[in-house]
Formats: C-alpha cells, sequence, structure tokens
C-alpha cells in the first residue's frame, strides 16, 4: 500500500516562499497529474516527495510513514527526469540495472528484472547500447524502464514528454497509460500541458503560485472549474470570459446585451453583483452547428472576424458583447469573414465567476 | 564560365596565402623551443662556432650525459637531484590540490550557498598575488617554521598556489555534468557519496586528470617562489637549478638546452595528453555562470 | 503537527567541501599578506632581526613612492603589460580567425598552440636569452649570415632592444593563451546570427564587428581574467633575461621588489613595494572578472 499524503507542505528558498502549505492525498494505485503554467512550484513538490528537495515546513507521508528526513534512496519510489538522466558511461542494460545492483542484488536477479522490463518497453533489442546512440523516445523509454524495474512504492514523473516532438509525444502518453495499467502503481505525474493532464489523470490537481488551485477528476476540473484561472487553464482553445453584472435573472454585459443566468446557478448570484461570464467555445456554436441543440440555451448573430478550418471543424473569432470570443463550428462547412451568422451560446454549460475574486459563484 | 574560372583562382591563391600565414606562425610558435632541442644534441664547441655551424657535424647525447653526472665530462650541479625533487614536489602538490579542488568544485558546481560568488572571487584574487612578493613574508614565515630548504615548504606553497585554478576548472567540468544524473542515482539507492563515486567521478575523470596536469605543469615550472624558498639539494627544483647555470662564470649553453629539453618534455607530453579536456575546462567554467 | 523548519546538514555541505580550500590559502596567502603588511610597516632588514618590531607606520610607502627608481619600474610595468597584453589579444585574435578559417588540420594546429602555455616561463626566458644572445644566437647568426648586419646586435645589453626582447618573450609566451580562448569562442560561436545579420546586408567586417566580436568578448575576458593571474610570471623572464639590466633599464616592479628584498636585504621596503605590486595584480584581476561575470549575464540573456 503506498498512499501518499502531503500535509501542509511548505517549500521556501531563504525568504522566497515557492510552495505555500500543500494539503493532497493520493492513494493507492492512483494516476494523479500535477498540472499549471510554469513556475507555480510542480516541480518542487514532486522533488519534495522524491526527497531530492529539503521539506520546509509540513509533513510528507509514503505509506503512512513520514519521509520528511528520508532521504531519497529510503523512499522506494522511482522518478523519470525531463531530460531523462540516462547514465552516459553505461549501456541500456547497466542504466536499467544500477538500482537493483546498488541495492545488492544477485546478477541473476538483475538480469532477470531487466530483461522483464526491457520486455514491458519493448527495449530488448537495445540493451547493448549507450544512450547516446539512443533517440528521443527510446531514452524515454529507457527512463521509464529504469524507473519499473525496481518495482517502487511509486512513480514520479517530471514533465517527462516535453522534450520529445508532437507526435512522439502522443504515442508515448498512450504508452505511459498502458503502462500504468499493466503495472499498477501510484504515480504523480508533473506537466504543464493541460492536454496530458486530462488524457492521463485519474484526478488532475491544478497548481497556481505554490498553491492548490482545485483537485478534481478530469471532468469535474473541466466542467466545474472553481476559478477563472482553471477555467482557461483547463481545455483548448480557453474558455471565453465576458465582464457583466447581474440585473435580476439575467447577466448584463458590457454594451448591454442580457443573458439569462444559467438555471443552475440562480441561487448563487445576486442582484448587481459584478461577475464574469464563462462559456467555452465548444458551447458558441453557430444555430445548427452545435454540439447540443436542446437545453436553454440564448442565440445571437454575430459577425466572423476570421476562420481557422480544422477538417471537420473550424475555429471562429468573432466579437461579442464588445470583446472577442472565440467559438465553434461543427461541420465541414467554411465561414467567410464577414459573414454574420445566429450563434447558440449553451447556456446550461455556462459559468460565472465572481469578477471581484474569479471564483466561481458556487464556490463560497 | 571565365569568370568561376577566375574566382576559383582567386580562391585557390586565398587558400595559399591562408596555408603560407599559417605554417609561418607554427614556426614561430615552433622554431624557438626546436632549436634548444636541437642543441641539447650538439656538442657545445659546435653551438659557440664562429662562423656559425648550421648543419649539425655532430649529433651526441654527451649533454645529457654531462648534467645527470654521468659520461666523461660532468657539471658540478646536481641535476639528478633537483629532477628528484622536482618530480616529487610536483607530484605530491597536485595530489593535494586535486583533493582540495576536486571538493571545493564540487560544491561550487552543485550547491547554492551564501557569499559563493564572493568566496570564488576570493580565491581567485589569492591566486593573483605575484609569487615574488608573496615569497618575502612565505620566506619569513617558513624560517620560523623550519620549512626553508625543505620540500614540504614548497608542497604547502604549491598546493595553495594550484587550489583556485583547480577549483574554476573542476567547478566547469562538473557543471557540464547534469544534476539530474546524481538525482536519479540517489532515487536508484545511492547515497549521495555514492552517486558521486558512481556517476558523477567517472563522467569528470579526463577533466579532473586535465585539471591534474595542469597543477603538475605549473609546479614542476613555478620559480620565483622556488628560487627563494629552496637553497640546496634538498629542495632545489629544475628552474631553480636552470639559473645555477648561469651563475657559473662562463654559460654552458649545450648544458642549458638538455637540462631545458629535460624541462619541456613532460610539459610536452603531458598537454598533448589532456589538450582537449582543458580547453573545454577553461571555456566552459568560464562561460557559463 | 506541523515542525517550523527542517535544518539539514545539506546547507553545511559546501562549506565543509569548501573549507580546505579556504584554509590553505588563508594560511598560506593571506596570513603572509598580513605579515607582510606589517612588515612593511617596519624597518625590517633580514640583517636585523629585531626591527621587525619597531612600528614606523608609513615611512616605507612615502620613501618609495618619493623614490624615482620605484616610479621608472612602476610605470616601466605598466607600460610592458599595456603592450604585451594588446598585442597578445590582437594576434590571438588573428590566429583564431586564421585557424577557424582552415579546414584541416585544426586540432594539431590547436596543440601545437598550446605548447608555449605549457612552458616554463624560466625556460621561455633562457630559450630568448639564447637566441638573442649577441655572439652566439641563432638571431645574429642568421642576420649575419644572410649579410642584414655585419655586427652583432645587442638584443639584451642595449636597452631599449632588451625591453623589446623581453616583450616579445612574453607574447610568444601568452598569446597561445587569447588564441585558444578565442577559438574555442569562435567554434561555439551559432550560425543562426551570422546568417541573419548577412541576410540583413552585412559585409564581412560588419559581421565580424556586430556579431562576432561581441561574442568572443565574454572568451576574451576569461583569456584576460586567466592571464592576469599571471602577469607576475614576466618576473621570471626578466629574471634569466637581463636580471633586470642593463643599469636597470628593464627593472620591472618584480624584479625590483626581489632586489631591494633580498639583495639589499631591506624587507621592509621590499614589502611596501610588494605589497603595491600585489594591489596592481588583484585590481587587475578584479577588473577582469568583473568583466566575465557582466559578459557571462549579457551572454545569458541572449540564450
Ligand atoms: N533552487 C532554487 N532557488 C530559488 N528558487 C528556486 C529554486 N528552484 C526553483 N525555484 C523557484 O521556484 C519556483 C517553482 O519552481 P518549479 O517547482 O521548478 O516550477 P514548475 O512548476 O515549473 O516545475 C520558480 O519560480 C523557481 O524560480
Ligand atoms: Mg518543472
Amino acid at each position: 500500500m503506498a498512499e501518499i499524503t502531503l500535509e501542509k507542505v511548505v517549500k521556501k528558498y531563504g525568504a522566497l516562499g515557492v510552495v505555500h502549505g500543500i494539503d493532497l492525498t493520493i492513494a493507492h494505485q492512483e494516476f494523479v497529474v500535477l498540472v499549471g503554467p510554469s513556475g507555480c512550484g510542480k516541480s518542487t513538490t514532486l522533488r519534495m516527495i522524491a526527497g531530492l528537495e529539503d521539506i520546509t515546513g509540513g509533513l510528507v507521508r509514503i505509506g503512512g510513514q513520514v519521509v520528511n528526513d528520508l532521504p531519497p534512496r529510503k523512499r522506494n519510489i522511482s522518478m523519470v527526469f525531463q531530460n531523462y538522466a540516462l547514465y552516459p558511461h553505461m549501456n541500456v542494460r547497466d542504466n536499467l540495472g544500477f538500482g537493483l545492483k546498488i541495492a545488492g542484488q544477485s546478477p541473476a536477479e538483475i538480469t532477470r528484472r531487466v530483461a522483464e522490463a526491457a520486455d514491458i518497453l519493448g527495449l530488448a533489442p537495445l540493451l547493448d547500447r549507450t544512450p547516446a546512440e539512443l533517440s528521443g523516445g527510446q531514452r524515454q523509454r529507457v527512463a521509464m524502464g529504469r524507473a519499473i524495474v525496481r518495482n517502487p512504492d511509486a512513480f514520479l514523473f517530471d514533465e517527462p514528454l516535453s522534450n520529445l516532438d508532437a507526435k512522439l509525444r502522443g504515442q508515448m502518453r498512450a504508452e505511459i497509460k498502458k503502462l500504468h495499467q499493466k503495472v499498477k502503481t501510484t504515480v504523480v505525474y508533473v506537466t504543464h500541458d493541460q492536454v496530458e493532464a486530462m488524457t492521463l489523470a485519474d484526478r488532475i490537481v491544478v497548481m497556481r503560485d505554490g498553491q492548490i488551485e482545485q483537485v478534481g477528476t478530469p471532468m469535474e476540473v473541466f466542467n466545474h472549474p472553481v476559478s477563472t484561472f482553471v477555467a482557461t487553464f483547463i481545455g483548448s482553445p480557453p474558455m471565453n470570459l465576458l465582464p457583466g453584472t447581474i440585473a435580476g435573472q439575467t447577466v448584463r454585459l458590457a454594451d448591454g446585451t442580457e443573458v439569462p443566468v444559467p438555471d443552475r446557478l440562480k441561487d448563487f448570484v445576486h442582484d448587481g453583483m459584478a461577475v464574469q461570464l464563462g462559456i467555452r467555445p465548444d458551447d458558441i456554436s453557430p444555430v445548427g452547428h452545435g454540439l447540443s441543440q436542446d437545453g436553454p440555451g440564448a442565440e445571437v448573430a454575430l459577425t466572423v472576424d476570421l476562420a481557422e478550418p480544422l477538417g471537420m471543424e473550424s475555429l471562429i473569432y468573432t466579437r461579442l458583447a464588445g470583446q472577442e470570443v472565440q467559438a465553434k463550428l461543427y461541420g465541414p462547412r467554411i465561414a467567410a469573414p464577414g459573414e454574420v451568422l445566429t450563434f447558440r451560446l449553451a447556456l446550461d454549460r455556462a459559468h460565472l465567476f465572481d469578477a471581484a475574486t474569479g471564483k466561481s459563484v458556487r464556490v463560497r | 564560365m571565365t569568370v568561376t574560372v577566375e574566382s576559383r583562382a582567386s580562391k585557390q591563391a586565398k587558400k595559399v596565402a591562408l596555408w603560407l600565414t599559417t605554417f609561418v606562425l607554427m614556426l614561430v610558435m615552433c622554431l624557438p623551443g626546436l632549436w634548444v632541442v636541437l642543441s641539447a644534441f650538439r656538442p657545445n664547441r659546435e653551438i659557440l662556432a664562429k662562423p656559425p655551424v648550421w648543419i649539425p657535424e655532430e649529433i651526441t647525447l654527451d649533454n645529457f650525459g654531462k648534467i645527470f653526472g654521468f659520461g666523461a665530462e660532468q657539471v658540478g650541479i646536481p641535476v639528478g637531484s633537483y629532477f628528484t625533487n622536482s618530480l616529487v614536489i610536483a607530484l605530491t602538490s597536485t595530489v593535494i590540490a586535486l583533493i582540495i579542488g576536486v571538493a571545493g568544485g564540487y560544491s561550487f558546481a552543485r550547491y547554492r550557498f551564501r557569499f559563493k560568488g564572493g568566496i570564488f572571487l576570493g580565491l581567485m584574487l589569492f591566486r593573483a598575488v605575484p609569487g615574488i612578493a608573496l615569497s618575502m613574508p612565505v620566506f619569513m614565515m617558513w624560517s620560523r617554521l623550519g620549512l626553508v630548504d625543505t620540500k614540504m615548504g614548497l608542497i604547502i606553497v604549491y598546493v595553495s598556489l594550484n587550489v583556485p585554478f583547480t577549483i574554476w576548472l573542476i567547478d566547469g567540468f562538473f557543471r557540464q555534468i547534469p544534476q539530474a544524473l546524481s538525482e536519479a542515482a540517489q532515487v536508484d539507492g545511492c547515497t549521495r557519496w555514492q552517486a558521486f563515486w558512481k556517476i558523477e567521478f567517472p563522467l569528470a575523470k579526463s577533466g579532473i586528470a586535465a585539471a591534474g596536469v595542469f597543477a603538475f605543469l605549473t609546479s614542476w615550472n613555478e620559480f620565483a617562489l622556488a628560487s627563494q624558498l629552496t637553497r640546496s639539494t634538498d629542495s632545489k627544483t629544475l628552474p631553480v637549478g636552470l639559473l645555477d647555470f648561469t651563475a657559473q662564470f662562463t654559460i654552458d649553453w649545450a648544458g642549458m638546452c638538455a637540462l631545458a629539453v629535460v624541462i619541456i618534455i613532460p610539459a610536452l607530453i603531458l598537454t598533448f595528453i589532456v589538450q582537449k579536456h582543458l580547453i573545454a575546462g577553461l571555456t566552459f567554467g568560464g562561460v557559463k555562470g | 503537527m506541523i515542525r517550523a523548519l527542517t535544518t539539514r546538514r545539506t546547507e553545511l555541505a559546501p562549506f565543509l567541501l569548501l573549507l580546505p580550500a579556504v584554509a590553505t590559502m588563508l594560511f598560506v596567502v593571506a596570513l603572509p599578506l598580513i605579515f607582510s603588511l606589517w612588515t612593511s610597516l617596519t624597518p625590517y632588514k633580514l640583517t636585523k632581526p629585531n626591527t621587525l618590531y619597531d612600528f614606523i607606520g608609513l615611512t616605507n610607502y612615502i620613501r618609495i613612492f618619493g623614490d624615482w627608481d620605484f616610479w621608472e619600474a612602476f610605470l616601466r610595468t605598466i607600460a610592458f603589460l599595456t603592450v604585451a597584453i594588446n598585442v597578445e589579444f590582437a594576434l590571438g585574435l588573428g590566429i583564431a580567425l586564421l585557424i577557424n578559417k582552415i579546414t584541416w588540420g585544426q586540432r594539431g594546429l590547436r596543440t601545437i598552440m598550446m605548447f608555449p602555455m605549457m612552458f616554463s616561463p624560466i625556460l621561455v626566458g633562457f630559450q630568448f636569452k639564447f637566441l638573442f644572445n649577441d655572439h652566439i644566437g641563432v638571431v645574429n647568426n642568421a642576420l649575419q649570415s644572410l649579410g642584414l648586419t655585419d655586427q652583432a646586435i645587442p638584443w639584451l645589453v642595449d636597452a631599449k632592444l632588451a625591453m623589446f626582447s623581453i616583450t616579445l618573450a612574453e607574447v610568444w609566451m601568452s598569446t597561445s593563451v587569447f588564441a585558444i580562448l578565442l577559438l574555442a569562442g569562435l567554434f561555439a560561436m551559432p550560425r543562426d546570427p551570422l546568417e541573419a545579420a548577412k541576410v540583413d546586408g552585412c559585409n564581412s567586417w560588419q559581421v565580424f564587428r556586430h556579431i562576432t566580436l561581441p561574442f568572443l568578448m565574454p572568451f576574451a575576458y576569461i583569456a584576460m581574467a586567466i592571464r592576469s593571474l599571471d602577469v607576475a610570471r614576466a618576473y621570471d623572464l626578466v629574471a634569466v633575461m637581463t636580471d633586470g639590466g642593463p643599469a636597470g633599464r628593464t627593472e620591472l616592479l618584480w624584479t625590483l621588489v626581489a632586489r631591494v628584498g633580498y639583495d639589499e636585504a631591506k624587507m621592509g621596503q621590499a614589502n611596501a613595494m610588494a605589497y603595491v605590486s600585489t594591489i596592481l595584480s588583484v585590481l587587475f584581476t578584479w577588473y577582469f572578472y568583473r568583466k566575465l561575470v557582466a559578459a557571462r549575464r549579457y551572454m545569458g540573456g541572449a540564450e
């Protein structure tokens, strides 16, 4: 059982606070992704779990045991580094077996387990090569092999795919997911790429400036972002945000356009409240070219400024209430710049955020 | 058609000019040394001959026999013990400077700490103190400590002479090795000490060897301090010994040339072995903050 | 149950690792320098040990600053270093550019270039003393054999020629530091800015002036910083080539220090001079080190 818990974990470099009190429980065999913009403290958090960084305050437990003062080698974790960190003076076989050798395993056992790991990752033909003789994807696989060979309580990944090109990144993402299904182990995975977070995670932890902004399954985080930060960070293209004021049952946008307050949010707002209306591009579509046609909505005529056809869909740039918004047109139809189309806003999937705090109005 | 021919010709001319300049340059760099080496194998009378003898008529090893005290003729200068002294002093001071330098260089390369830049600069500035200026107070201190004219006295001085630059170089070599390698090893079960010896040290090895060669040659070649801190065959080194020759009434040019060759040869060989790493260390340590 | 702070041994580690280095430098350099400072405030003579305890304030400094011989040596040293280092830089740059152009045998050439750097200064001095000897030196022999001159040129005897010969020896010995580091800089130079500049319509001089040279400057500063650590090696050259002669006309600060301190046994006064030479060297190193750090920061921004 390797549950990882963080209790009010703090990291300071001198006077500079980098992680400001994180509470998080990662269940046994769970795949958790820490995601957030660069510099928000993800790596630092991961490295505190690994023992590579001193913990300034708070507690880190692995499998119930407080590990604050344990060096990395006593935590029974393994880690895949951003630049792979393969030992350049050893061949693939020795790279894989290094941890076992240090642990004092017998040569026969080492050979067996290296072969096993090599088999899982398809590394068998590469065992005698040195890291310099491998491609980026192969190095990545060796790094993962080195992680699994030791049978650790948890895998830690720090942006393992960021050095690969887009195509390979997609492939390796799938491999990591398959690997986790095969080798059921707790995983903490750091990335700044929300697509990786959405596709890989059992649970996503969105971080911002050294704090946890939201924790939830990918769908929770996507469907119920707690703040404008999460709303714009998760999902691509990002959610449109339109400033406005609550006037009775409507949101009055900057140019006076009135949009009804979604039913499910009615209880959370009051008259005169300054808000931001959030709608994903997928929820603004020309009538007849959207994802969902039923449910409450509002229709509005908008001028197409620019259309980016992507094949079966187009991304449309237009203006709503004096502000540039992005919309989606589904179907193989080309929209011309200047064309005026009636768009339907799927209000049942719209969000309202308190303009003062940036928090969702549902969060109190 | 004519255009290409012409430009090809001018390109050819440029190439020839390039090679010629380089050739002359290398000649200027090599000839002085080569002339000394050549003279070391000629009898003194040929060197002194007027008019000069351009084509050597006689190649001989007598000069070496003479300075090392075997063969027919001998000089009254104990080159053999100077050689041993130089070797012992340079080797010992190098080994010690390397140990201190690896520790210090690793510290600079791998840790952040207060006053880091200041300490680094301080070490360099200490290194900048002219040898002759340092020799006086050290001489006075060493006389009180009984270290004047001992190998130990010179070894201590040379260690301090070599530590700053060794640190500079080794810091550079370690910083070329990603820190993640040591971290990966620690996650893999190593202590930091094991990670150092199994991963970082093997990767920095050739660089450390280059730093060692540099330190060895600095000690091997040093004159200003050695000339004041040594007195007798107990501790005198080869560069000081070379000056013994000029103190004599007539200069024994051939003998000096032979001694010069003895001093040069190790320098040439060692330089040749490590030059690649040395350049890498110098530039990397300097350029990457 | 939150602990306020976990302090680990790791914070001490860097200092412990540096301790031997710092201790050595303090014992072998800093302590003697303090001793030297004290000595420079006394009339200490090696022949009269008790004079070490007479404090005479700045008398020695006042004396040397009022001494024309000192100023002459001081100014000669400055002039010598200025000329030598500028020539070394210019030559080194030229050589680096030249070798960078050559496509074949680069490594060998680079190795040959390193040799003078590894020569003992005392050997370089001896070598040039041998070459420039007015009777048997190969230079005069060659000039006479070629009929360019019929009498022996007094390379090391005439004051001006001797200074020239010493400078030549210094340049021969130290140019390679510049050449090697500037060549390393040229090797490390990225292609893109060069090509961008050419596309932008720069001629080769402009490319060199505005792209290549600024990129090389940090390498030049490394060379200068390294070189500045060893400026006093010129002492060895002079000691063997002319020993300050003729009549003190090639006396540099460092040879003057040795003469006053050891030959005349006036340690107090010699230490005062030595202090001036130390400050000179330290300022020199400090200046170039600062330049290097600044250039590095500026380069870091471009990466
Ligand atoms: N050793 C250090 N000293 C000071 N600040 C650091 C150090 N390491 C990281 N930081 C700072 O901590 C913050 C978080 O870094 P990191 O955890 O690497 O972010 P990321 O989320 O991109 O992985 C950054 O602002 C970074 O500048
Ligand atoms: Mg990171």
